[in-house]
């Protein structure tokens, strides 16, 4: 070959230079925009919040869960709430609690659907995130104090002492914060011992048990951090939004981030931000254009990256290997045979 | 005495529909392991196909006898170019059909424009015993799928095509090894399941109007009516369908509405925790 291989990046270089780069791309991003298009990309920075959320139980525990959205909306709620019945919008004290909320009603779900004499099966915790997601939704259309149909509005502006803190380019900076916040802790959480567990019980969940670890507590652990994770967005995405409404619990949403999170790639972390980035800013500009077609033409298109490219977006830069806990594994995965009803899939 | 014969008929009519939905649900799941996110857009499309019929002003129940035969031939394409690639891998297959739903629904939404579309019952008016009034229509739903049910039962139970498929899902290798060709089991059992989803729509067009969304409020209930029956029987889908079908319309009859609908979710996804195989737990067809 005339070109010598006289620099070929690993892939753990690449991904730090793309976090590099979305990073500075972020940093500098309110300079140069408008204020309509801040306040846009400070939503998506908040539903990128969400996505890792999602991916770190998926992508790296290996649990399905369709209602992340439960917790965001949950937590949405409380701080919608808060500000409304008991007039507190510090953000010392409503970021706080939709983390609580988050953390809390994750780990009741976990608690119930993970924990337990029988290990549930993989299906089952898929239906049962979607249940609860749906339950919650209809709960909160139904329920009078809540606002029904319409949702709680006009959140008064959350304040950080005598000032407050409103939409634009100040909301903007506290919602990357968060993101950036969050999203090195997860990277800390993957790469240590319990995230290299996490990756274990996604390959092989009876090895893990065998080794002694307890396998389903540390997924209800990862789940309710994530469910964490999602309650700061939805307590993020409420005031900046200034109303919460029940889709913010539903199906829809819940759904909505899982394909974001496929999208970009799962269990890279990067690769969700990618994800709803990427979806969110060709949405925005096509669903303008073409507000009929454009919904059909988002589903074939995940429809597509399902079947092609299972990996994501992600995987045009970054080989599927670099996904911790995959290492040489990804060729050899045993091949179910359709028919047989799945026990641990 | 009245209330108590209009409520039991309200509440049998409302299981029978979650009978057929449930019934092309559980038998997919069963043979495939694919819980079928597009269901509830089969069952859209049925309804959207006794629409068509309706503004070419044919008659109705032509529309009905068509929507089966219309959506189970969509079903087989899809099934050879979409489905089929996602047997091995039960949670892609939840998203994929997800995705395809989507793009299903959003068309069907951008097709009627996004609005109620009423359709005509085909058999206007009601019984009158006294004061009980029985609309024709629902009682008609009631006994097709009777019908339906009794007819897919025999299919299964009594043909040769019902033993090979049971013995396809029974065994797939063994069934391959001695010449049943499980590929096509699997798209036929496809196509019929989707066909069911059709009919359902098509016969409940009348009742709850055409909207995109028709099919998706079936769907979760459906889901849990197929785990908590028992993934992979033909008695559980009725049976789980029956139970779920009724608490969603007998419990708001005893606590306030806004509960009711959680409260049957909450109690079937407890009863699936608790016997993760089902009611019917193995002792099936």
């Amino acid at each position: 070959m005339a070109r010598a291989q006289w620099w070929r990046p690993s892939p753990g270089t690449i991904v730090a230079a793309l976090e590099v780069l979305l990073l500075s791309v972020f940093a500098l991003l309110p300079l140069a925009l408008q204020h309509f298009w801040v306040i846009f990309v400070t939503r998506v920075l908040i539903l990128a919040l969400l996505a890792l959320s999602f991916d770190l139980v998926w992508g790296f525990a290996g649990i399905m869960s369709f209602g992340q959205a439960l917790f965001f909306g949950a937590a949405g709620y409380v701080v919608a709430l808060l500000a409304r019945d008991a007039g507190v919008t510090s953000v010392f004290v409503v970021l706080p609690a939709a983390l609580a909320v988050g953390l809390a009603l994750a780990f009741l779900v976990a608690s119930f659907l993970l924990l337990g004499r029988n290990p549930p099966s993989l299906t089952f915790v898929a239906l049962g995130t979607l249940t609860g997601s749906y339950a919650g939704d209809r709960l909160a259309r139904g329920w009078y104090y809540l606002g029904g149909q319409n949702g709680i509005p006009s959140i008064p502006p959350m304040t950080a002492g005598p000032v407050q803190i409103t939409e634009g380019v100040a909301y903007y900076y506290l919602a990357l914060a968060f993101l950036i916040a969050v999203y090195a802790a997860c990277r800390f959480l993957v790469g240590s011992q319990f995230g290299l567990a996490l990756a274990g019980i996604r390959i092989n969940e009876a090895r893990m048990a065998f080794f002694g670890y307890h396998v389903q507590l540390l997924k209800a652990v990862v789940f309710s951090v994530a469910g964490a994770v999602a309650g700061i967005a939805g307590g993020l995405y409420a005031f900046h939004e200034g109303f919460v409404w029940p889709n913010m619990l539903g199906v829809i949403l819940s759904t909505q981030i899982v394909l974001y999170t496929l999208f970009g790639g799962v269990g890279t972390l990067i690769g969700a931000v990618i994800g709803v980035i990427a979806i969110e800013i060709v949405s925005f500009v096509l669903a303008d254009a073409y507000p009929t077609v454009w919904p059909v033409i988002l589903g074939v298109l995940l429809l597509v990256i399902i079947l092609f490219r299972p990996s994501g977006l992600i995987s045009l830069f970054v080989p599927r290997r670099t996904r911790v806990g995959v290492f040489g594994l990804t060729a050899r995965r045993p091949r179910r045979i359709p028919g047989e009803v799945d026990g641990a899939a | 005495m009245e209330a108590v014969v209009t409520a039991v008929f309200e509440v049998l009519n409302f299981g029978a529909i979650m009978v057929l939905v449930v019934l092309g649900l559980g038998v997919i799941a069963g043979m495939m392991g694919i819980f079928n996110f597009a269901h509830g857009e089969f069952v859209l499309l049925g309804a959207y196909t006794v629409y068509l019929f309706h503004t070419w002003t044919l008659p109705i129940w032509l529309g009905m006898l068509a929507a089966p035969a219309v959506v189970a031939a969509v079903a087989v394409v899809l099934e050879r170019l979409v489905i089929r690639r996602f047997y091995a891998a039960p949670v892609i297959a939840m998203l994929g059909t997800y995705a395809l739903g989507l793009a299903i629904r959003e068309s069907v939404r951008g097709l009627i424009g996004g609005l109620y579309r009423a359709v005509p019952e085909p058999l206007p008016g009601s019984f009158d015993i006294g004061a009980i009034h029985i609309a024709k229509w629902r009682l008609a739903i009631v006994v097709i799928t009777v019908l339906v049910m009794v007819g897919s039962y025999l299919l299964l139970t009594r043909t040769g095509f019902g033993l090979r498929v049971r013995a396809a899902l029974e065994n797939p290798s063994l069934a391959r090894a001695s010449g049943i060709s499980t590929n096509r089991i699997y798209a036929a059992t496809f196509a019929f399941g989707a066909a069911l989803a059709g009919l359902a729509g098509a016969l409940v067009v009348p009742v709850f109007s055409l909207s995109a969304d028709l099919g998706i409020r079936f769907l979760i209930q459906g889901f849990l009516a197929v785990m908590l029956g028992g993934v992979g029987s033909f008695e559980g889908s009725v049976i789980g369908a029956g139970v779920i079908g009724i608490m969603s319309a007998a419990l708001p009859w005893a606590v306030a509405p806004v509960l009711a609908d959680v409260l049957v979710f909450v109690i079937a996804v407890v009863l699936v925790r608790i016997w993760p195989r089902g009611l019917t737990a193995g002792r099936t067809v």
